[in-house]
């Protein structure tokens, strides 16, 4: 079974990444966003969701996402950044408590900002050491800047 | 200026050490050419035409004697013992080898220093005006705020791959605008609103490159403590939806435009609704810990005009010029800011030797209570001099080639490193610079012209700023020809404006000539007091044109 990180450990991807509109989808399919908001009445229990660069999170909004175990998001490049926002908006915005999973190109080299906007879930390329992978989680041991699993700048952090 | 604490310091180094292992990675293939390239660039490591670059940051501008000698012994030691101050007021290597980067990163972390995010599609080193903090006619000392800035901008995890680069400039006084803010992504104006409280006026959108577009006000008044969450709505919204698929349209500038100024404020609005008042709206507690950096020096209590400079002043005519034109009036009674300018003749813009930033680090030293800043017109400044030794210190700087009395003046050109560096480039800019140097060598010639910035870029990318040149050169590619377009009527102060192109471009022996032709048609046209760009905005640009196309007889 194809692997992912998840949580900081590397574990069995048991959700299949439905990216073709028309392939059948059961509990386990992680489905395009926008097919999902299509069929929504119909397509029954899914595992989770999955946004596209350019879709955006607004389309979510009257959405409960709490029925999904999980909403991937999508790097066409991965130097395309829109998934940051994306990422941060479900968590900080729309308060998704599931698995924010990373989709298509993205590199380990960017695990330290995707963790920090609050990504959990790493479906890389095939290609990818997931070991050596893991070694770059946490490139460094503080942060500036307020984000998903510490809103506390480094000026309320220093004084404290 | 601001100086470390152990969590600064323990970042930069974690940097290092981040850098070094992808370095080591790139080297041992093990990161491809395509990975590599955002990641070095995102630590201002270029490939350049014959060797890498490296672009250290001197966040808005400040450089300690220490650091200045540093840079001058990393230059020895890493590359040929000379830099290149660009106009980001940043410090360029041209010669570094890739495997030496992780240990350059690691001296300059030493007095620290770093390369982060100087260049790549993130938020770029913050810049402000080079008098900051000594004139007397700013809101408050703009430092401060740029240093919140860098802070917050530095590894924002969200903004780390933007559509393309991101660049914010500062500005704190009325009577001038020394940051060319209204050509930034976004521009902050400091000003004090009718309670007397401190804000900016925010302006989006100014950019040059391919498109060159003067910035417009999205917020007339942000106060002080919504600045980091103002920021972050604006660069969300841009983040989001500026455009990916054609790198020449991807600037800020290019969505607000296509959005308009009402549709772009609105979003931005929104976004913003969702993060004001939350955990990033900055404490006074955080300002009060940052201006604590930037207080002023041990000043002497002193006269203005003492008899030694106003003696000199009267005797020599060579001083008189300098005095004139490469110092400026000091908040502080008895002193005087001090430009050592870049601009000697022979020696490239904003190029400065090992010898001559040991020499600099040595004079600030000696005068201005060891700090350096460095201006956006690519020559370096000593903020705090005392009048009494204003005599001293030019016999010293003209000995190092700092001397040279034209700030300001057509001589005092921005120039890009060009097609001698530059794999970007279509033209070198440095031989126009070194020709316009050489014709225009007469002081009284260049005084009477008076005022006037002349930039010159070697491609449309615009590091050289041709299109807010009073007198904008870009050098362009004809069937493999090095030719060059010149325009008029550019600026970048408060009355920033973009340039308008003469016409067909001309041929590289031809420049000077051409920019005598533009000082001729200046010359007869201007009334009293006039400066050129004044008589440009009066005249128009027909008898500029004219003149430059005419045909010899």
């Amino acid at each position: 079974m194809p692997k992912l990180i998840k949580n900081g450990e590397i574990i069995d991807n048991s959700y299949t990444w439905i990216q073709d509109a028309d392939q059948a989808v059961n509990s386990t399919s992680i489905v395009p966003a926008q097919k999902w908001l299509a069929e929504q009445e119909t397509i029954g229990k899914v595992a989770g969701i999955w946004l596209a660069a350019g879709d955006g999170t607004e389309c979510l909004h009257d959405i409960d996402l709490s029925q999904f175990d999980v909403i991937g998001i999508h790097f066409p490049a991965f130097v395309d950044g829109r998934g940051f926002s994306y990422a941060r908006l479900l968590r900080e915005r729309l308060n998704f408590k599931g698995e924010v999973r990373a989709l298509g190109e993205f590199i380990p080299d960017q695990l330290g900002y995707l963790l920090r906007v609050g990504f959990n879930g790493f479906q890389f390329n095939e290609e990818v050491d997931l070991e050596k992978a893991l070694a770059l989680h946490k490139p460094f041991s503080i942060s500036y800047q307020g984000d998903v699993s510490e809103p506390r700048p480094i000026f309320l952090r220093r004084q404290a | 200026m601001y100086q470390y604490d152990a969590i600064d310091q323990q970042l930069v180094e974690e940097r290092v050490a981040q850098f070094r292992d992808q370095t080591r990675r790139y080297l041992n293939e093990e990161l491809s050419e395509q990975e590599f390239l955002p990641l070095r660039l995102q630590n201002g490591l270029y490939v350049q035409r014959y060797a890498p670059m490296l672009r250290v940051a001197i966040p808005y501008g400040m450089l300690s004697s220490e650091q200045l000698r540093k840079l001058a012994d990393i230059s020895c030691r890493y590359d040929k013992s000379y830099g290149h101050f660009s106009t980001r007021q940043n410090l360029q290597l041209n010669w570094p080898k890739l495997e030496d980067v992780p240990d350059i990163l690691a001296e300059l972390a030493e007095v620290q220093m770093h390369a982060v995010q100087t260049s790549g599609n993130c938020i770029r080193n913050t810049t402000t005006d080079q008098y900051a903090g000594v004139i007397s006619d700013e809101v408050v000392d703009p430092r401060p705020y740029c240093e919140l800035i860098r802070q917050w901008s530095t590894f924002h995890p969200e903004f780390a791959f933007l559509p393309r680069k991101f660049k914010i400039a500062v500005n704190a006084t009325e009577s001038a605008d020394r940051a060319a803010t209204q050509v930034h992504d976004i521009g902050l104006h400091i000003k004090k609103n009718d309670a007397g409280e401190i804000g900016f006026k925010v302006i989006v959108g100014g950019g040059l490159g391919r498109t060159p577009m003067v910035g417009v006000t999205i917020s007339e008044f942000i106060p002080r403590e919504d600045l980091l969450t103002y920021l972050d709505a604006i660069i969300r919204v841009y983040n989001q939806h500026g455009r990916r698929d054609n790198k020449y349209k991807a600037r800020i500038k290019i969505l607000v435009k296509a959005l308009g100024i009402e549709e772009f404020r609105s979003r931005v609005d929104a976004e913003w609704a969702h993060l004001r008042g939350k955990e990033s709206t900055v404490p006074m507690t955080e300002f009060e810990r940052l201006q604590n950096f930037f207080t002023a020096p041990a000043y002497e209590t002193l006269q203005n005009n003492p008899e030694n400079l106003t003696s000199k002043l009267a005797s020599s005519a060579g001083f008189a010029r300098w005095y004139e034109r490469n110092t400026f009036e000091h908040k502080t009674a008895g002193y005087r800011i001090v430009t050592l300018t870049l601009k000697k003749a022979g020696q490239a813009p904003g190029d400065a030797t090992a010898d001559q930033m040991i020499k600099a680090a040595d004079l600030a030293d000696q005068y201005s209570f060891g700090e350096l800043r460095v201006s956006h017109e690519q020559n370096l400044v000593l903020a705090d001099v005392q009048q009494d030794k204003l005599v001293e210190l030019w016999e010293a700087s003209k000995e190092a080639g700092f001397a040279t009395p034209t700030l300001g003046l057509l001589t005092d050109m921005i120039c890009c490193p060009g097609g001698d560096f530059c794999a970007l480039a279509n033209a070198k800019s440095i031989p126009i610079a070194a020709q316009i140097q050489d014709t225009f060598n007469d002081l009284d010639y260049l005084y009477d012209l008076g005022n006037i910035d002349l930039n010159i870029s070697g491609c449309m990318n615009a590091c050289g700023h041709h299109h807010v040149g009073n007198i904008g050169i870009l050098g362009v590619d004809k069937k493999g020809e090095e030719f060059y377009q010149i325009s008029i009527g550019g600026a970048s102060g408060h009355d920033a404006s973009i340039g308008k192109i003469l016409g067909p471009s001309f041929a590289q022996e031809d420049i000077s000539t051409i920019i005598q032709r533009l000082m001729n048609v200046y010359v007869e046209n201007r009334s009293e007091e006039e400066r050129f760009i004044d008589t440009y905005r009066r005249v128009g640009i027909t008898p500029f044109k004219e003149a430059a196309y005419a045909k010899a007889n």
